[in-house]
């Protein structure tokens, strides 16, 4: 016989370690209920062990593999069916028969992975024995081929939200001067949310500045994180060769016809700081969500121009400020101002703890995002703060969820 | 439908209620797309009965705006509550879809 399984246990153990999907819990329910069998699951097998990812009327969790009978299904292209579990002599001896529940009828389809090799069984389980026709054996068949699907379509979208998350700086910039640390907690695997940072030249007089970035693409998940890394990676293009105004602009020019097609469109806040000055050119496209804070109260960075996307021709231009010593710029999503019911007030009164004395950029993102979540946000969220420092300090690593 | 529709022969009131997101913003943009492609290009989006507008629900409307335009029309929106007001202004897309008090003051011309 060929194996059918071999790597797939690798795959079956990963998904088992992901935890529980509810995407899996509807494909098990169904199939409890159209056979009407007090037990329906969905058993992942790995090198040693069973995992029982979901289930009806059988807990989940894991047990020896020797113990499970799926185990024999992955070895199988199609469905087993096991009339009388006690006359089986493989399985009369297997605690589930045993003991109880004392199961004594089976039907498993085998499930594939993205190898293409078996990695589990979704299976029915009766207490009395029986034996199922034809046409039910097909509709087992079907909804195993249905959690093959959500397995696939989970797995492609925990990889785009790795690959999204990848593309968001974890290091510190190699530039002298600042401390800077962001944060993304998308809605879902992937979203529209983005930070970025990177150094720039200034083309006029060679000094380095800090160019940091926070988009928001319309909308939520994998449609708008494509957005999202083409507005991030054009941004970063442009940006190397002018001013943040015109690099905006060009940005937009580039990118309309993406954007139009898709009916999307992006706010965005970039700024670019010169660590020595603390001189602060800004462009602030749609976005709103920028403030400096400091003991001596907050300011807002706003303009007036419109987001990426519009129907209309813009130019963005920069603005300038300057970012004192004390002062820390803040920069957020609309996810979190939702949170504190769109009002700059409460957000004003909310945000007094970034500073206090001690907390690093970033807690100060961590506490921006974590009160998000506690309070039930319904859409990506995203921080990023940005202080000067020492110049002579050592660089503060920072690290990323 | 999430939405309800009144033909004034010379405009078409649109009015979505409830949450206009990414569930409802769809089917008014589809509908929006149809009476533009129907010759009805002068839409008014009736927000008096919107409690949420998210950015899809914005999306929407944007692409009505530019359909319509380039239909030789016009997409106004009347009587937004404190919420779509809000968003508009912090997006600074009340400068491209300027909020009209009422339904009458955005037809007004028509």
């Amino acid at each position: 016989m060929t194996e059918k399984i071999g790597i797939g246990r690798y795959e079956a153990e990963a998904i088992a370690a992901a935890g529980p999907s509810r995407r899996y819990d509807r494909v098990v329910r169904l199939a409890q209920a159209i056979f009407g069998m007090p037990i329906a699951a969905l058993n992942l097998i790995g090198h040693e062990h069973q995992y029982t990812v979901s289930a009806i009327g059988f807990p989940t969790g894991t047990i020896p593999v020797d113990d499970s009978i799926c185990r024999v299904t992955v070895q199988h292209d199609e469905t087993v069916e096991i009339s009388d579990l006690r006359q089986d002599e493989r399985f009369a001896h297997i605690p589930a028969v045993l003991e109880p529940p004392r199961i004594r009828y089976y039907a498993g389809v085998p499930v594939r992975g993205q190898s293409g090799q078996n990695i589990g069984a979704l299976c029915v389980i009766d207490l009395v024995p029986r034996r199922m026709g034809k046409q039910q054996l097909e509709m087992l068949a079907d909804l195993g081929a249905l959690l093959e699907h959500e397995l696939a379509v989970q797995e492609e979208m925990d990889l785009a939200g790795t690959v999204q998350r990848q593309m968001m700086p974890s290091q510190a910039p190699d530039i002298a001067g600042v401390e800077v640390a962001g944060r993304v907690q998308p809605a879902r695997e992937a979203g529209g949310d983005y930070y970025d940072w990177f150094v720039v030249n200034d083309a006029a007089d060679g000094s380095r500045r800090l160019e940091v970035v926070l988009g928001d693409v319309m909308g939520k998940g994998l449609a708008a994180s494509l957005i999202a890394s083409e507005v991030r990676a054009v941004l970063r293009g442009h940006s190397r060769f002018t001013n943040i105004g015109c690099a905006v602009t060009e940005t937009s020019r580039t990118v309309s016809n993406d954007l139009e097609s898709n009916n999307k469109f992006s706010t965005l806040w970039a700024g670019q700081l010169d660590p020595v000055t603390g001189a602060l050119d800004y462009v602030d496209a749609g976005h709103g969500l920028a403030m400096i804070v400091s003991n001596r109260g907050s300011r807002r960075l706003t303009q007036k121009y419109l987001p990426l996307g519009m129907p209309v021709l813009e130019n963005w231009a920069m603005a300038t400020d300057v970012l004192a010593e004390d002062e820390i710029l803040i920069v957020v999503s609309d996810g979190f101002f939702d949170t504190l019911d769109d009002s700059f007030e409460k957000v004003d009164e909310h945000l007094k703890y970034v500073l206090e004395p001690g907390l690093t950029c970033q807690q100060i993102v961590d506490l921006i995002v974590d009160y998000a979540i506690a309070h039930d946000a319904t859409d990506d969220v995203t921080a990023l703060a940005l202080r000067r420092i020492d110049p002579a300090a050592p660089v503060n690593p920072t690290e990323t969820n | 439908m999430p939405f309800t529709e009144t033909d004034h022969a010379d405009y078409i009131v649109l009015a979505p209620t409830g949450k206009f997101n990414m569930v409802s913003a769809p089917l008014l943009k589809t509908r929006m797309d149809d009476l533009v492609a129907a010759g009805k290009a002068r839409l008014i989006i009736d927000m008096s009965s919107v409690e949420f507008i998210d950015s899809s629900g914005l999306g929407a409307l944007i692409g009505g705006l530019k359909g319509t335009r380039q239909a030789g029309g016009e997409l106004r929106l009347a009587a937004p509550g404190d919420q779509a007001r809000a968003v508009l202004k912090l997006t600074n897309l009340d400068r491209i879809l300027t909020p009209y008090k009422t339904v009458e003051e955005a037809a007004d011309g028509w």
